[in-house]
């Protein structure tokens, strides 16, 4: 009898884990047929063009994300790093100049997120949980720092005196009238950190570390220096998504960036890296990515309700971390 | 007699290490003595009861969920929507006694779910259920459009706005949930198991607890604990609204640790979660109220903001480094 059944049950086995490895693409070619069919304005060039200028902020922090996930831990600190990088780069652009502004803005993130490493590494915090819990706490920090800085009140890009055309350049430009600019800024990015994860050995160790935290110490991986450069790299390209945010509109708030810790997370978590920590890669955050991108696209061109999206998102959030853990969960 | 004393002052020195938040308050009350702005009034007392009670109800039903060496993050979103529900179905013309209960009922289905994402399903807690809060924030903002909902209903309204024995209502519901639920803890195999399997779950399940079903009830308990506080807030109102409780979980989850429930599982109780969470609400009362004549004028709410995070900050690293402590020890 189980004899019999056991080669239905392999197949039926290796089918259910092909669909669960390639879920991903497999939503996204349903979802662009299914719209298509339904809304003939999806497969215009204008559309294609805007599907990715949406790629821009979010792309950006996901890409950092990946790194953290993978490293077995967590960021909420990104509003807090996107609210204070804006506002100070922003605050710079008309003293120094937009670059250097730019270069300051970046090199903040980047310590900022050193300075998250650090305080999770000198309280011997090794769980996703209390990484969670410090990240939101530095977050509210960093929020209320750049709120102080500004008094609390937006920045209007329209009263700054100097040109910005590398902005400008960000929000609006784009090779040929189709490829948008920061599209290409992404990939180049893209491009760095896959070879950073898969050539170097840091890169590798991130893995390690995140697959198993005490073997990897024991195996002789610095895991606290690991921890503090996923963090370095999550507040490096949060600083990049937020320059990219800021572009795009001519006012930019304290409090802009509020949902992008989440996007991200879930950005990650749906292009199949591993909440458990250990697998992925950035490539799958790409295919994350332009998921959540197609998805929000489709829903704002077949509903006008403002608010459903919300619902998709935590949706979407829930059932990608339960399929992520029913795959990857230990035994 | 000399002895006795001394042995004496150094139990109390030994409680108050232990019982950081007792510390906590004391030295707040100190320093509002300072301050030109009296708190030490019945009506500041009151009103800092009546504002910390809702927080006090989830903190109850939270501890449940960290003794079992979970996290609920779902219930800011919970309280949120369970007081919207409330008021829209009284709008709709149900008497208020049923859709209040229907309302509590919502916040044990997010509890059951929850209970059978992480328990059932073994996801990771925390963040399922920042995902499920996430969600049901989706589904309030919804359903609502973003606006307010308010109600013209007095018996609701009456809900939280009258007094029990010269006790504003809502604080009485608190004690009494929060009596409740303690007994529940104390006096209970249902509360016993919960500490041993937050202690150790395999250990547990192998001594024969139903570990699933344990666990999977204290995320119901936490859940309409949350839906509860919702109804009491929205009652207090008079308004349901889709940006209640956006900072509740994790303010109520670290006011929980402040008072000694470790995220390490097994450790703590129902009072010390009501002194921690009642701390939380002092600090931030006492931060709205503190000025010096002529010296400091009031405190920015920026400022605010920024030492709640540097609070929530420094209490969840100090838990983590006991935690780590702890293992070096053993």
């Amino acid at each position: 009898m189980t004899k019999e059944a056991t080669p239905v049950k392999g197949y039926l086995n290796k089918a259910g884990n092909f669909v669960l490895e390639y879920l991903v693409l497999i939503a996204i070619l349903l979802l662009v047929i299914i719209t298509a069919i339904i809304e003939p304005r999806f497969l215009t060039v204008e559309n294609f063009t805007n599907i990715m200028r949406q790629f821009g902020p979010l792309s950006f922090t996901a890409l950092g994300m990946t790194f953290i996930i993978v490293g077995g831990f967590i960021d909420l600190s990104l509003p807090g790093i996107i609210s204070l990088v804006s506002m100070i780069t922003l605050s710079l652009y008309d003293t120094i100049g937009e670059v250097p502004a730019m270069m300051v803005g970046i090199a903040l993130g980047t310590t900022l997120g050193i300075l998250n490493g650090t305080i999770l590494v000198a309280s011997g915090a090794t769980t996703q949980a209390k990484a969670l819990f410090i990240t939101f706490g530095m977050s509210e920090i960093y929020k209320a720092v750049s709120q102080l800085y500004t008094g609390g009140s937006p920045q209007d890009r329209n009263f700054f005196e100097s040109p910005m055309p590398v902005t400008n350049a960000l929000s609006s430009g784009s090779v040929g009238g189709i490829f948008p600019i920061a599209f290409f800024v992404f990939l180049f990015f893209l491009t760095i950190l896959f070879i950073f994860q898969k050539k170097t050995l840091t890169g590798r160790s991130i893995n390690y570390t995140g697959g198993n935290f005490v073997a990897a110490e024991l195996g002789g991986i610095p895991t606290k220096r690991i921890m503090i450069i996923i963090y370095a790299i999550c507040g490096f390209m949060t600083a990049i998504g937020a320059i990219v945010l800021f572009s795009r509109t001519p006012v930019a708030s304290p409090l802009m960036g509020a949902d992008y810790a989440r996007d991200s997370i879930m950005a990650v978590v749906v292009g199949g890296t591993s909440l458990l920590g250990g697998r992925g890669s950035v490539l799958r955050t790409v295919l994350g990515v332009s998921l959540i991108i197609l998805l929000f696209n489709c829903i704002v061109l077949i509903s006008t309700n403002q608010f459903l999206p919300e619902v998709i998102r935590g949706a979407v959030l829930v059932l990608a971390i339960w399929l992520d853990h029913r795959r990857h969960a230990k035994g | 007699m000399n002895l006795n004393t001394k042995a004496l002052g150094e139990q109390t020195l030994k409680i108050l290490s232990k019982q950081k938040a007792i510390v906590a308050i004391g030295i707040l009350f100190i320093i509002m003595l300072f301050s030109s702005a009296n708190i030490f009034t019945r009506g500041h007392i009151e009103a800092l009861l009546v504002t910390a009670s809702p927080d006090l109800i989830i903190g109850f039903g939270v501890t449940l969920a960290v003794i079992c060496k979970g996290c609920d993050l779902s219930v800011g979103s919970v309280m949120s929507i369970s007081g919207i529900l409330a008021i829209m179905m009284i709008n709709s013309g149900m008497p208020v006694f049923l859709a209040v209960f229907l309302a509590i009922l919502s916040g044990s289905v997010v509890g059951f779910i929850n209970g059978f994402l992480i328990v059932q399903q073994k996801t990771e807690a925390f963040i399922i259920t920042l995902g499920m809060g996430l969600f049901i924030k989706g589904i309030a903002l919804f359903i609502t459009e973003g606006r307010p909902v308010s109600t013209q209903n007095a018996a609701f309204n009456a809900i939280s706005n009258t007094t029990i024995l010269g006790l504003p209502s809502i604080v009485m519901y608190m004690l009494i949930i929060g009596v409740l639920i303690f007994c529940l803890m104390r006096f209970t195999s249902f509360g016993r198991n919960c500490y041993a399997l937050g202690g150790d779950y395999e250990v547990a399940e192998h001594s024969g607890i139903d570990v699933v079903k344990t666990k999977w009830a204290a995320f119901i308990i936490t859940g309409t604990c949350a839906s509860i506080a919702g109804i009491l807030l929205a009652s207090r109102w008079n308004t349901g609204n889709s940006i209640y409780g956006d900072l509740t979980p994790l303010l109520v989850n670290c006011s929980v640790v402040i008072g000694g429930t470790s995220f390490a599982g097994g450790i703590g109780g129902i009072i010390q979660s009501g002194i921690g969470v009642f701390v939380m609400h002092l600090f931030r009362y006492s931060m709205n109220l503190f000025r010096i004549d002529g010296v400091i004028r009031e405190i920015s709410p920026f400022v605010r903001n920024l030492v709640i995070g540097i609070v929530i900050v420094t209490i969840i690293a100090m838990d983590c480094f006991s935690i780590k402590r702890k293992k070096e020890d053993v």
